[in-house]
């Protein structure tokens, strides 16, 4: 039984395209029907092989020389699983889809909403109880609501913001690396920016053209994107001269695709690190601008947290539950990020 | 030069010293196996090997067939992630494989020393030459101070470094790379081992520095007593160096011999296939019997014998079992099938002959068509007074100056040199990746340096295509091999719909002999000779007339070097191209060329048709070169007269030297009074 399968594939094997090699083997292709079994595939039917089989010459095909040594690879295949190797950023990754799900969910649990009020003198500061899971504000708004509601316009901001630094990051990074003749005038650009504290372009944006989310996103972005790109650049500087960009270049490769196809993807796994750490870094950034009265936002994580500074001495669930989601945050962006990054890293797969 | 290789071997009496010792070091049956992320990798899977006391074993075997990873099991240098899983290493009574770090500081170094491949790794750039074998001398020679001193000084003058006082006090960043070399051979020297494992020892150094290496060591040797164990993949080094000769393949020792007996009586079909690939032994204008595919994969468990799908010979029970050690005589084992008796009578190919008469010139074909010859040869570039530039005022370096040539359509040009001799600067000048500063360059007579048009420039693109030196450098590893071969076609959309393209790119796969199915792989799941198809088939798919070739095999196993030269001329052959082949090693460009031009330091010295260079090279710098090719038969090679290039031997403060034709299609450098010398000798 086992025998006759061998034989089927035999068939198929030789219906694929015989290719012909440089050098002459007269000897390799005079039969290729003959049901004579040879090449790795056919061990089954060697064992099973009388002796005086074993000493004579097996049939030599040009094909099985050039597959040995071939492994089954794919990238992203292998990006993955490594990723799934690493149990803890998994486990994060889960309980922070659950998180950003639950951001959706949350608020139609409750019976209130973000804007209504509780407008007797008990309901301020209320701790979490059955009626306010969170407790209540000292304006007496359910805090559960506002938690949430809070979390959801933080992710955005963050998500956005991350978002925008890496890809203006990048593209700079990947230019002023690779063309030589404008490597002089980003280098300036980027004394010039990186040399005055941003918190003084951020105080002076809040202060003339305004305080709202959108700006400080804006903002975030504008001056953001420095880092990225120098680390970039730098990165850009390793592949740059190698020979496969020489070749691009003989066979006239346009600049851009010189960038993306050629570059880009060897910086994957640091661009996804950048990425992912922008994220809990924009959050933390966020919050220190709220602390400081930058933005006017009503609620977000960073103002949740500056509003808590006064009252959680003594009403600790102002700063908990915000301060609990922001860790979480963070924590699952810093683990997924390094796995992510380890996973996308070639040298990774073996 | 030196007098220690000029009287020829007696193998015959090296085998009877052989025999009458018990060996010195034996392993046994060793297996050591690499974990690679949850991996397992089985580089030495059960290889045996005998030493023996003041022989030199060279060891052969391509890259990836553990001859590194076999040897440096005898120092305890495994990485970390790599253990021996079996069998033993005896030395003095003690078994090497059960060694702890810490018995380990009792040999290495001590009993048992290495020289690393690389020269420019091996050194502390932080600290100074003589600091470094200081430093050696004191750990295991328990001198200090003045003393110690003394001592590295005497050595530094041992392995021949001129000034050994100044030079002590110099970083390795003033050394070059010979010199670099003899530093750590110094070292490896200091504490005077029994045993001395060369790991490549020469690979990385230009022909005529390797031979200068190589007698040294050879001469250390006889001083000290010394027993060598050489790593390499070069035959010629092998047939330079060796009593005995081990092969390795796939992890095992799969013959061993004698150097006559492997060199000229091999037994196994791997010995066979390496021997007659070697392009010296090739008939110009035929094919070299190539090795196809590439070495195993030693993640996969290997069934059988390990080189079975690439043998030609292989039995049906190669794929079943795995063959035994046959012995051949008492120095002379073999580990093949076909030494067993039930086996079929198999006779050694026919270009393994050709070895012994290997100081002739390389057969050619008689009907061969030479380009230059043709009366209506047409040039299809020239260079004129070529100049190339790097960097600007005072760390200005000219890489290339004053070059002239032309290359005929359908030829094979040769250019070789040294490193840094300018050679690739001069191939990357004509494909336009290195600006030039003077001169230019012409392509069917019209213009193609500087600044050129636009149709112009998507011409040459077209027309001039380059191959690569690295294999594993010269792909873009995130792309596939589709993508790679097609990125041509894509720029200037030379293609109908995307059927046509993929048709066009398993075309360009097909001729360079892959299989249509790699286009969907990525770059590193190729060995090093698959990949340099690929980079050819990615210059082919642009229809070009003319390809530069830099150093296309220069950094491939010796069993694929044949693959590639084949492809290229079979190539030149369908569709008429026109080659300038790059190269450092004369042997090669000997087989492949049609006229060669030998520069040295950004100048061309010499120029002659490929033949008439060999038969009558006359500058200085040519005979220096050609005396250090190294040669595949044992016997001429360990008699070879090496030359050595001073260029001080030319005065040109009054008599300025010129470039001129001394005989038709024979150029030379030099000054009218060296002309005169060189007519003289062609008798003209």
């Amino acid at each position: 039984m086992a025998k006759k399968q061998h034989k089927r594939k035999t068939v198929q094997e030789l219906e694929q395209p015989v290719v012909k090699l440089d050098v002459d083997y007269s000897a390799v292709d005079k039969e290729p029907k003959k049901e004579r079994p040879y090449g790795r595939a056919y061990l089954g039917a060697r064992s099973a092989m009388p002796e005086e089989q074993l000493f004579e010459f097996a049939e030599y095909r040009p094909q099985d020389a050039e597959r040995t040594g071939y492994s089954n690879y794919s990238y992203w295949k292998s990006v993955w699983q490594n990723f799934v190797r690493n149990k803890p950023a998994i486990i994060m990754s889960v309980v922070f889809i659950l998180l950003f799900i639950f951001t959706f969910v949350a608020e139609s649990l409750s019976q209130y909403d973000v804007a209504t009020l509780r407008q007797d003198n008990q309901s301020i500061f209320l701790l979490p109880s059955s009626e306010h899971w969170f407790g209540t504000t000292q304006a007496g708004k359910d805090y559960w609501v506002i938690t949430w509601y809070a979390t959801r316009v933080s992710l955005a901001l963050a998500g956005l913001v991350a978002v925008g630094q890496i890809i203006a990051g990048t593209v700079i990074g990947l230019v002023w690396g690779y063309v030589r003749k404008l490597d002089r005038f980003f280098t300036e650009l980027y004394n010039l920016i990186d040399n005055i504290p941003t918190i003084i372009y951020m105080t002076l944006i809040a202060l003339m053209v305004g305080q709202s989310l959108g700006i400080m996103a804006v903002t975030m972005i504008a001056f953001g994107w420095l880092g990225t790109a120098r680390n970039v650049r730098n990165l850009v500087f390793m592949y740059r001269d190698r020979e496969y960009n020489l070749a691009s270049r003989c066979l006239g490769t346009r600049l851009w695709r010189v960038l993306f196809k050629n570059i880009f993807p060897y910086l994957i796994s640091v661009i996804v690190l950048r990425l992912t750490l922008a994220i809990p870094g924009t959050i933390a950034y966020e919050t220190t601008l709220s602390y400081l009265g930058l933005i006017s936002e009503e609620y977000s994580l960073g103002i949740l947290l500056r509003n808590a500074r006064d009252s959680f001495l003594r009403y600790p669930h102002m700063l908990i539950f915000p301060a609990v989601i922001v860790s979480i945050i963070t924590i699952t962006f810093y683990l997924v990020g390094n796995a992510f990054s380890d996973a996308c890293d070639p040298r990774n797969h073996v | 030069m030196s007098q220690a290789n000029v009287q020829a071997v007696d193998f015959d009496a090296r085998a009877r010293q052989v025999l009458s010792q018990t060996p010195l070091l034996s392993a046994k049956d060793l297996e050591v196996t690499f974990s690679l992320r949850g991996n397992k990798l089985t580089a030495i899977r059960g290889a045996s090997l005998d030493l023996y006391e003041g022989e030199t074993l060279a060891i052969v075997g391509e890259s990836g067939s553990g001859k590194s990873v076999f040897t440096k099991c005898f120092v305890g240098m495994l990485d970390k992630n790599g253990s021996i899983t079996g069998g033993s290493i005896m030395y003095q009574g003690e078994d090497l494989a059960q060694f702890t770090e810490k018995d380990w500081l009792r040999i290495r170094g001590r009993k048992i020393a290495m020289v690393t491949q690389d020269p420019m790794t091996s050194l502390n750039p932080l600290k100074s030459i003589g600091k470094q074998i200081q430093e050696s001398v004191e750990l295991h020679q328990g001198i200090k101070g003045k003393e110690a001193k003394a001592e590295v000084i005497r050595i530094l003058k041992a392995v021949g470094i001129p000034e050994p006082e100044r030079r002590y006090k110099q970083y390795p960043h003033e050394f070059s790379g010979g010199m670099r070399q003899r530093v750590v051979i110094a070292i490896a020297v200091a504490c005077r081992p029994q045993i001395l494992i060369c790991d490549e020892p020469t690979t990385a150094l230009d022909v005529t520095i390797q031979a200068q290496i190589l007698d040294l060591i050879r001469r250390l040797q006889k001083e000290q007593n010394m027993t060598i164990i050489y790593i390499t993949h070069d035959l010629g080094v092998v047939a330079n160096v060796a009593d005995r000769v081990a092969v390795m393949y796939g992890g095992q020792v799969i013959e061993i011999g004698m150097a006559n007996e492997v060199f000229f009586d091999p037994k196994h079909p791997y010995t066979w296939a390496l021997l007659s690939a070697l392009p010296q032994l090739g008939v110009k204008g035929e094919k070299l019997p190539a090795i196809d595919g590439t070495p195993p994969n030693l993640f996969n468990k290997i069934k059988g014998d390990a080189f079975a799908p690439r043998n030609r010979y292989a039995l049906n029970i190669d794929y079943i079992e795995e063959p035994p050690m046959y012995e051949v005589t008492a120095t002379h084992n073999v580990k093949a099938w076909l030494r067993d008796p039930r086996a079929p009578k198999v006779e050694q190919p026919k270009a393994i002959e050709r070895l012994s008469e290997l100081s002739k010139p390389t057969g050619t074909d008689p009907n061969a068509y030479h380009p230059h010859l043709d009366p209506n040869r047409e040039t299809l570039l020239q260079v004129k007074d070529l100049q190339v530039t790097f960097g600007s005022g005072r760390k200005k370096f000219v890489a290339v100056n004053d070059v002239n040539f032309e290359i005929y359509k359908g030829e094979t040009f040769a250019l070789v040199g040294e490193s840094g001799s300018g050679k690739t600067t001069i191939g990357r000048a004509i494909v336009r990746i290195n600006p030039i500063t003077k001169g230019e360059i012409l392509f069917k007579g019209e213009r193609i340096s500087g600044r050129i048009s636009k149709e112009m420039d998507t011409k040459v693109i077209r027309s001039l295509q380059m191959i690569f030196q690295d294999p594993m450098a010269s792909l873009n590893e995130r792309a596939k091999v589709d993508y790679i071969v097609s990125e041509g076609l894509i720029n200037y959309h030379l293609y109908k719909n995307e059927h046509d393209r993929q048709d066009k790119v398993q075309k360009a796969l097909q001729e360079v002999g892959l299989l249509t199915e790699f286009s969907s792989r990525f770059p590193h799941e190729f060995s090093g000779g698959q990949r340099q198809r690929i980079g050819i088939a990615r210059s082919l798919i642009m229809q070009p007339e003319f390809i530069v070739a830099d150093e296309p095999i220069s950094a491939l196993d010796v069993s694929i070097r044949a693959q590639v030269l084949n492809l290229l001329n079979e190539l030149k052959k369908q569709r008429g191209l026109t080659y300038l082949f790059i190269a450092h090693d004369l042997s090669v460009v000997r087989f492949i060329s049609d006229r060669i031009a030998v520069i040295h330091k950004g100048q061309i010295v010499e120029l002659a048709e490929a033949e008439e260079l060999f038969a009558h090279p006359l500058h200085p710098y040519t005979k220096a070169l050609l005396s250090a090719v190294p040669n595949p038969n044992p016997y001429v090679e360990r008699v070879k007269q090496l030359l050595v290039y001073d260029p001080s031997v030319h005065d040109y403060s009054v008599d300025k030297p010129v470039w001129s034709e001394i005989k038709t299609d024979h150029f030379v450098y030099g000054n009218q009074k060296e002309l005169d010398g060189y007519a003289a000798e062609l008798g003209l």
